[in-house]
């Protein structure tokens, strides 16, 4: 496992982490699914975003699932997620209008 | 081993003696007594706070109260982390009882000041609702907690997180929804044994394995931007050996046990106390994680007397 002093380095070259947006059910699909995420993003940042992006309005839900397993807090941060759940470089996170995995 | 469930048992009846005062604005008409609680450590503020709120509603109009939260000395304290972490984190090395202060009612002086603007009628009641719904609610450090099961679902989504890290979700997706309700009806009832009959199915690996595959677990600074550091840690080396709690805080967090000018600044503090460094964290992890199956750790100053 790398240092802490190689994983500050780290967060401060890589600011930013990749996130793959996949829908579930009959949620709208994104065009564009690949993003590049700043690490300190929160997840309700990343709703917000997702919301304005497919022109949801302000007062639908929007979940967020890791791993199609659970559904992080809203202030959880990207980055953290991505360290501890991404694979092949990236964190793949889906998002649905209705609770999909409890 | 009888030792081993002892503590077990220690950690699940912590308690915090505390104190909780309702703020106190230049509006406040009549006065409150202070009302007094044993928290439990391991539990949520909004889910044993029912009997503060009656107290509180008491001194108060119907159509004033709001949305309740909590303030430790100017920092609202979030109802998602559990209330042995608040305290650690906030308060671990100051008298007792926890002095907490209430908020709970709603904004209402401003209203005076729209209609005193004549302002566009429709206008002022638009922001008259949104004004009524807040007792300045500080969006930017809370999470809204409306109900109980924004509480379950929150601590149920802390335990799936957790299995993720430690069994891949594997054992937490074997149980059924009646054992998933089993760990929440355990935690809101402060009910050890039925807790616990399915929470060590949590605590199991498999015999070739020595441990997890990961250690859940979070490690909260008062004096840091960030909310906390969470990362993979393997609770085994390769060599086989236990990894200990030195060695997870020498990885992820080293300035918490490097001393500076040959003092150690800081205590590393779970469940009240400072377990030694050497302890084994898979240990660690199956005895003094909280319900929620998170090791969450405490990184405060030492006190200088």
């Amino acid at each position: 496992q790398a240092s802490d002093g190689g994983r500050a380095l780290c967060d401060t070259l890589f600011p930013a982490v990749d996130v793959l947006l996949k829908a579930v059910g009959d949620t709208p699909i994104m065009r564009t699914k690949k993003w590049a995420v700043e690490r300190t993003r929160t997840i309700q940042g990343l709703v917000d975003f997702i919301k304005k992006f497919l022109k949801l309005m302000a007062s639908e839900q929007l979940f967020i699932y890791v791993n199609q397993s659970f559904a992080p807090s809203p202030d959880q941060e990207v980055g953290t997620l991505y360290e501890c759940f991404g694979s092949d470089g990236k964190l793949v996170l889906h998002y649905c209008k209705t609770q999909a995995w409890g | 081993m009888t030792d081993d469930k002892d503590v077990l048992r220690d950690v699940w009846f912590g308690r915090i003696p505390t104190c909780f005062t309702l703020y106190q604005d230049e509006i406040t008409e009549r006065e409150a007594d202070p009302y007094y609680l044993l928290l439990p450590r391991v539990s949520y503020l909004t889910l044993v706070t029912d009997k503060v709120k009656k107290h509180f509603q008491k001194v108060m109009k119907q159509e004033e109260v709001s949305e309740i939260w909590f303030e430790y000395e100017g920092t609202p304290l979030k109802w998602h982390y559990p209330i042995g972490l608040l305290f650690d984190l906030h308060a671990s090395n100051t008298a007792l009882p926890w002095s907490i202060t209430v908020h709970f009612k709603k904004v209402v002086e401003l209203l005076f000041f729209l209609k005193h603007f004549h302002c566009n009628l429709f206008l002022v009641s638009r922001v008259r609702e949104r004004l009524l719904r807040s007792a300045n609610f500080p969006e930017k450090d809370l999470l809204h907690c409306h109900s109980k099961d924004v509480i379950e679902a929150h601590f149920m989504a802390c335990i799936k997180e957790a299995d993720a890290l430690k069994h891949k979700s594997q054992v937490i997706n074997e149980m059924q929804k009646k054992d998933h309700k089993q760990l929440w009806m355990g935690l809101q009832n402060d009910k050890f044994e039925q807790f616990w009959a399915i929470n060590r199915k949590l605590m199991e690996y498999p015999p070739e394995d020595n441990g997890f595959r990961y250690i859940p677990f979070r490690i909260y600074q008062a004096t840091t931007e960030r909310p906390f550091i969470q990362k993979l840690f393997r609770p085994i080396a390769s060599g086989g050996q236990l990894h200990t709690l030195g060695d997870l805080l020498k990885d992820v967090c080293p300035s918490a046990i490097t001393p500076e000018d040959g003092e150690q600044k800081t205590q590393v503090m779970i469940h009240g106390i400072e377990p030694m460094l050497e302890t084994p964290i898979q240990w660690l992890s199956e005895h003094m994680s909280y319900p929620d199956n998170f090791l969450h750790i405490s990184i405060i100053p030492r006190p200088t007397d």
